[in-house]
């Protein structure tokens, strides 16, 4: 993918897929370490499924013998000199507290590090296809933070749907908003 | 080089390595020519239904590459030049 947010779209529909109720996508910035963690509380996998889901041949759709949602994942974050991890709980094992969480890791300063594109993109795509899932939303970096929680924003719409024109709007206003903050806050450091 | 669909026909050649792009692009019975390696490549050449996928610059095999391969009726080959001359290879074969 030309850009990490496409790749985070197409593994964080597999959470959706997974029955998850809440998905978090959770991007932190140390230096030139970015660490990317997609967590939910859907289904989980069993260990032979988890060593599967890496490999293109497995995929849970029928209508096509490849799947590479997460093969392409592993490879963005490994040519890099990144790591690539999958843990996951299954719900019979663990009927309280299950589901899968993967963590990437990126080194930004690679010359083959893919940009990490349009993230707000990423989220208003995952709301608005799946109104009535919650997706937690956290950017760091710097000691800065572009935060969203669809939980909280429930809360206060009642029973406006997530995905009504209005409420799209304001969410990709609210992150903008704070990315431009985020990259103002990186001006300053960059002055200090 | 493995063969395991030798009787494929390359009616035309596609260059690219970011696998992704090539997965929507690259046409049936395309020659792809890529410098990448890893088992992906296999996935994308099945998915895209190319006739081949060709190594350029003499790009290393892994016996796991080969035995994917093989397992996915997928045709691969290793050639020591760079992408343009085996394109302009092919283009010579085809015509």
């Amino acid at each position: 993918m030309k850009e990490l947010s496409l790749n985070i779209l197409d593994v964080a529909e597999n959470s959706v897929k997974a029955g998850a109720s809440c998905t978090q996508i959770l991007l932190t910035e140390e230096g030139n370490l970015l660490t990317l963690e997609i967590v939910d509380n859907g289904c989980g996998m069993s260990e032979e499924v988890v060593r599967s889901v890496v490999d293109p041949f497995y995929t849970t759709r029928t209508t096509r013998k490849v799947g590479l949602g997460v093969p392409l994942l592993k490879l963005a974050s490994e040519q890099t000199g990144g790591n690539f991890q999958i843990e996951s709980v299954t719900e019979q094992d663990n009927p309280e507290e299950h589901g899968t969480h993967v963590t990437a890791t990126f080194y930004t300063d690679h010359i083959d590090f893919t940009p990490l594109g349009d993230v707000t993109e990423t989220l208003l795509t995952l709301i608005q296809g799946h109104p009535d899932r919650d997706f937690v939303f956290c950017h760091q970096r710097n000691g800065h933070v572009v935060e969203l929680d669809t939980r909280e924003l429930r809360e206060v719409l009642e029973d406006v749907p997530l995905n009504s024109y209005d409420v799209m709007g304001w969410i990709g206003g609210n992150l903008e908003e704070q990315y431009d903050a985020l990259s103002q806050a990186d001006g300053h450091s960059g002055e200090e | 080089m493995a063969l395991p669909d030798g009787s494929r026909e390359i009616n035309g050649v596609y260059i690219g390595d970011l696998l992704s792009w090539v997965m929507g692009r690259a046409q049936m019975d395309n020659a792809w020519i890529t410098i990448m390696s890893n088992v992906n490549v296999i996935a994308v050449a099945s998915l895209a239904d190319t006739s081949c996928v060709i190594l350029a610059e003499g790009v290393e095999m892994t016996e796991d590459l080969v035995q994917t391969a093989c397992e996915k009726d997928v045709n691969i080959l290793r050639i020591s030049q760079p992408a343009y001359e085996t394109a302009l290879l092919l283009s010579q074969l085809i015509s």
